[in-house]
């Protein structure tokens, strides 16, 4: 019996894309991957298409095709010109005609390819790292199924299922790769920056535990063996799994047990010999659900009510000029324009959202006058440090704070200014994110939004700039601290700091508020020191 | 007495009732009668007292079922109501009752109906065809005006042949689909059934036209088919396919066939010979399309979300099949295996790949006879007059040989009107014989006019069967 040397893994991809549309893929019944029907009673978003009543017939949805056709274009797929509908034929109570209807051999969207970043084991993107090239073998649209259920809803066992059609009929893009994946961090890569751009095209909110996305793995190993040859285990398929971490454990399980599972009954791929699994969470493992999954007939057939869906160049275009900026485009372009790190970078791409509010704080910066590299860096600045903190606490997303692009950048400008200190920037970010604020854009709906500086104003935040004080103050702590200011007047830069608290304290004592920057600056030149700029 | 005499077409909505009180336990053509039809507007339908074949799905007042009838459906309630069905309540139409069918249209005797077979008007010991048997009984027996039928091979003309009476199969598209229970999704199409050319023109004008709820029915502008229907074709010209004359025709229908010739060369059309070579391969090209769709689209009735379930399923499997066993009657069971079977892994490109080479060389011949040209194609509906009950139950394949005349036209997509054209006496019965114009895809308003001018001139349309006849008002 021969040895493994070692062990090669080999990953392809199927990813299930719930695409956000108002209504389902065939009928006008509302859909629940729209965030304004998800959580809908169970069996409310039903019709008699949904539920395949006798004489109901399906109508396509535009607006699915074209979700579909832009994250084709954003995975640099090329666009079919004549598509069709298929019906795919198999008994299940989830699935309301007896068929699905699919698209067999004219994909929508085809031969795409896709630029994987390398990443850290948190997902951050190793900048000058080489990226992996993976290949889109098509992206077609189907619908999806109901959801059986075992127990009763609340938990309550019961000896039949239940099945809720709410879902059924939701339009879902079927994303297949090459298996070109070589290792689990790829996938993984691939998996949120998917997620991503889909997020950014607007086609999912990609909530995970909502099944928004859901992913497939198809896994093997090549095994090289000590006498020279080598073995490629069965592909074993992974069915519906809903998180980063259960498709890092599927795969990372598989990697581990295939060679085990050769060496125990020397099967290789082939025909027959491709099964379909399960993820058990609970015990990170797979598990078995059917043998040879190729054996099915699905019996495949053009559906005739529907017509082929023809794409003109015109339409294609019209789409094309829809897509986005794509994240890693965008954080490729802050790192340009503004200086900023690729971490930070990568932070801000990470949800469309705090992406799109940075964005947004940044422009109202430079319509007030600060140059690009300023306002790119002041921006990122401001969310990722007192944004992130303050979503950390509440559990939200940096957008959902309630601050508004606007409302940064005022801050961003008295900071410049001079009208307030680090941390009082900071605390008025935090009052502009206080809940029960009049929400963003409230002035179109008549309600006046508050001036930020006037708010400033109101709570004490802003630094008064009398300079006869300040020189006052000055005089007064360095008289007081006459060692400490020895200590800077001889070179001990840092010692300066202690001098700078003293005046802020001086000063609030008699209800004032000073920028600490300035009484720095103040000091060094009364000590005659030169501090270097920060 | 007339026809413009005779039954409902005259009648209140009351003695209609009545009539279908007294004729119909002897026809069968109705599974519903509706106790309390009154119409809910008025329009161009007003007082014209219609019937429904019940594979087109109808939420009517008194929640009666819609059942394609089968046992899998004898009390599912359809929550909505068909396009066509609707289009003929918004034009002021009395719809008085759900009409009698071969189970999911599948057939064309009436006999595979589980609410029992329809019996012909003129002969009570023969079919009226089918599958829109009911509908073909009502009018032919002047119980209604105007029926719906639905024509996937021929189930509108070859009833109105053997009935008597005027059927109308449109062009694919023409009518919206929506509320139809799907027998070949490609080939199905609603149309009207009525004892004058006039009454199928008023009706088709109401059922037509896009319906954005069924994406194959056409944006085409739609005529008022009943304007000018009066004017004859200019120098129509007829073309009588080769394969017409054949001699497994029936004599009477041969002889019918020829007097219809005449009776056009009468009234000044020039008739040509034309060929339909793929005639033949007709029917295995139809069976094989249509059974392949009909085991899709009835994959749905599997005693899940409605219809009939079975007592006590063991487990799923059990509950699928013993569902469809007791639901299906041995013909729909006979063409979902059949159908099935075809869309197989390893027979696909046999024999449904083959099939649409098929469906397009005929959709090609009759490109080619029109091009001739000619305005219309004339032949008869079916090869024979009505048979007797329970004469080929047993034989399957001779049954579908008889639609060699109808499947092209749904082949091809194109509209059919068949209307009456001569009788068979066979011992004490008068039979119909029922000749169809088919025309090029959109033509419906020529053939209207076309089939107009063979009524004016003929007394085919006036003739009324016995069991109407006997009936006492």
């Amino acid at each position: 019996m021969p040895r493994i040397q070692s062990v090669q893994l080999k990953v392809g991809l199927e990813v299930h894309v719930e695409l956000a549309t108002r209504t389902k893929m065939f009928s006008r019944c509302p859909s629940p991957a729209h965030p304004e029907f998800d959580g809908a009673e169970p069996n409310s978003l039903i019709d008699p298409v949904v539920l395949a009543l006798p004489g109901a017939l399906p109508v396509m949805n535009r607006a699915a095709i074209e979700m579909a056709m832009m994250v084709g274009l954003a995975l640099n797929c090329s666009i079919a010109e004549r598509t069709k509908w298929d019906r795919k034929s198999y008994f299940y109570p989830d699935l309301p005609k007896g068929y699905q209807i699919s698209q067999y051999d004219l994909p929508l969207c085809f031969d795409g390819a896709v630029d994987v970043p390398a990443t850290d084991d948190k997902g951050f993107i190793i900048p000058d790292a080489e990226p992996a090239r993976i290949g889109i073998i098509r992206a077609h649209l189907e619908e999806d199924a109901g959801k059986l259920l075992h127990e009763a809803p609340g938990g309550g066992a019961i000896d039949f299922s239940i099945v809720d059609w709410n879902r059924a009929g939701t339009p879902l893009l079927e994303i297949v790769t090459q298996p070109d994946f070589t290792h689990a961090d790829q996938v993984l890569s691939f998996a949120r920056m998917l997620r991503n751009i889909c997020r950014f095209l607007g086609v999912t909110e990609g909530i995970m535990q909502k099944g928004h996305i859901r992913f497939e793995p198809n896994i093997n190993t090549i095994l090289t063996l000590d006498d020279g040859r080598t073995a490629t285990t069965p592909i074993t398929e992974v069915k519906n799994l809903n998180s980063f971490k259960a498709l890092r454990g599927a795969i990372e399980h598989e990697l581990r047990e295939q060679p085990r599972r050769w060496l125990g009954d020397g099967r290789e791929m082939g025909a027959g010999q491709k099964r379909t699994m399960g993820w058990d969470d609970a015990r990170q493992q797979t598990s078995i659900q059917r043998e040879k999954e190729d054996a099915h007939d699905y019996r495949y057939f053009p559906d005739p009510d529907l017509l082929p869906v023809v794409i003109s160049r015109a339409w294609r275009d019209e789409v094309a000029a829809r897509l986005p900026e794509l994240p890693l485009a965008r954080q490729k372009r802050y790192m340009e324009m503004y200086a900023l790190a690729a971490k930070e970078a990568a932070a801000l791409v990470e949800e469309r959202d705090v992406c799109l509010l940075c964005e947004a704080a940044i422009d109202a910066m430079q319509r007030r006058g600060m140059d690009a590299p300023r306002a790119g860096r002041a921006a990122a600045n401001f969310i990722l440090q007192s944004g992130a903190k303050r979503a950390n606490e509440r559990d939200v997303l940096i957008s959902d704070l309630g601050i508004t692009g606007d409302e940064i950048a005022q801050i961003a400008l008295l900071r410049e200014e001079g009208k307030l200190s680090a941390a009082g920037a900071d605390e008025l970010f935090g009052i502009l994110c206080e809940p029960g604020r009049p929400p963003a854009g409230a002035a179109t709906l008549g309600v006046p939004e508050r001036d930020v500086e006037t708010l400033a104003g109101d709570r004490g935040l802003l630094i008064i700039r009398d300079d006869a004080a300040l020189d006052r103050w000055c005089d007064e702590v360095i008289a007081k601290n006459d060692k400490v200011a020895a200590d800077v007047r001889a070179g001990k830069a840092a010692a300066i700091g202690r001098l700078v608290g003293e005046v802020v304290k001086l000063a609030a004592a008699q209800g004032q508020r000073v920028d600490a920057k300035v009484v720095r600056d103040e000091l060094a030149k009364k000590l005659g020191v030169s501090e270097p700029r920060r | 007495m007339s026809a413009a005499q005779h039954g409902a077409a005259s009648a209140g909505t009351g003695e209609c009732l009545c009539r279908i009180h007294q004729l119909n336990p002897t026809l069968n053509a109705f599974i519903s009668v509706l106790p309390d039809p009154s119409p809910a507007t008025s329009g161009p339908l007003t007082g014209f007292t219609v019937a429904v074949k019940d594979n087109l799905c109808f939420a009517d007042h008194s929640n009666t079922p819609t059942t394609a009838g089968s046992r899998i459906l004898t009390n599912y309630k359809s929550p909505f109501t068909a396009t066509a069905v609707q289009r003929l309540i918004d034009a002021g139409a009395t719809i008085v009752g759900k009409t009698n069918l071969d189970e999911f249209a599948m057939g064309s005797t009436g006999e595979n109906s589980a609410f029992g077979p329809t019996r012909n008007p003129w002969d009570l010991d023969r079919i009226p065809g089918g599958s829109s048997s009911g509908s073909a009984g009502a009018v032919a027996a002047g119980l209604v005006r105007i029926a719906l039928g639905s024509d996937t091979g021929g189930s509108i003309r070859q009833p109105a042949g053997m009935c008597g009476i005027v059927g109308l199969k449109p062009t694919y598209g023409r009518v919206s689909r929506y509320g139809l229970i799907a027998y070949a999704s490609s080939l199905d199409q609603v149309g009207p059934m009525a004892r004058t050319v006039a009454d199928a023109a008023a009706a088709l004008t109401v059922i037509s036209g896009p319906d954005p709820l069924d994406s194959t029915c056409a944006d085409q502008p739609v005529p008022d088919f009943t304007r000018d229907l009066d004017r004859p074709v200019e120098h129509l010209t007829i073309g009588v396919p080769r394969q017409a004359r054949n001699e497994a025709n029936n004599p009477d229908v041969a002889v019918a066939l020829e007097a219809a010739i005449e009776t056009y060369r009468s009234l000044g059309a020039a008739v040509i010979e034309v060929d339909l070579p793929h005639t033949e391969h007709g029917i295995a090209a139809y069976y094989i399309v249509a059974l392949a769709e009909a085991s899709s689209n009835l994959a749905r009735f599997d005693g899940v979300r409605y219809g009939r379930r079975t007592a006590d399923p063991k487990d799923l499997m059990d509950l699928y099949a013993r569902s469809r066993a007791e639901g299906f009657g041995p013909e729909v069971q006979r063409r979902i295996m059949l159908g099935t079977y075809i869309l197989s892994a390893g027979y696909y490109e046999a024999y449904y790949t083959t099939a649409l080479k098929v469906r397009r060389l005929i959709k090609r011949d009759y490109d080619a006879a029109f091009g001739t040209p000619c305005d219309a194609i004339l032949m008869p509906t079916s090869p024979r007059p009505a048979f007797r009950l329970g004469e080929r139950v047993n034989d399957p394949l001779a049954m579908y040989l008889e639609d060699v005349y109808t499947v092209g036209v749904n082949l091809a997509g194109l509209p059919a009107i068949a209307f009456p054209a001569g009788f068979s006496r066979v011992g004490m019965s008068r039979l119909p014989i029922g000749m169809q114009l088919i025309g090029p895809a959109w033509q419906e308003a020529r053939l209207l006019r076309a089939a107009q001018m063979f009524e004016s001139a003929t007394q085919f349309h006036t003739q009324v069967p016995p069991c109407a006849e006997s009936d006492t008002r």
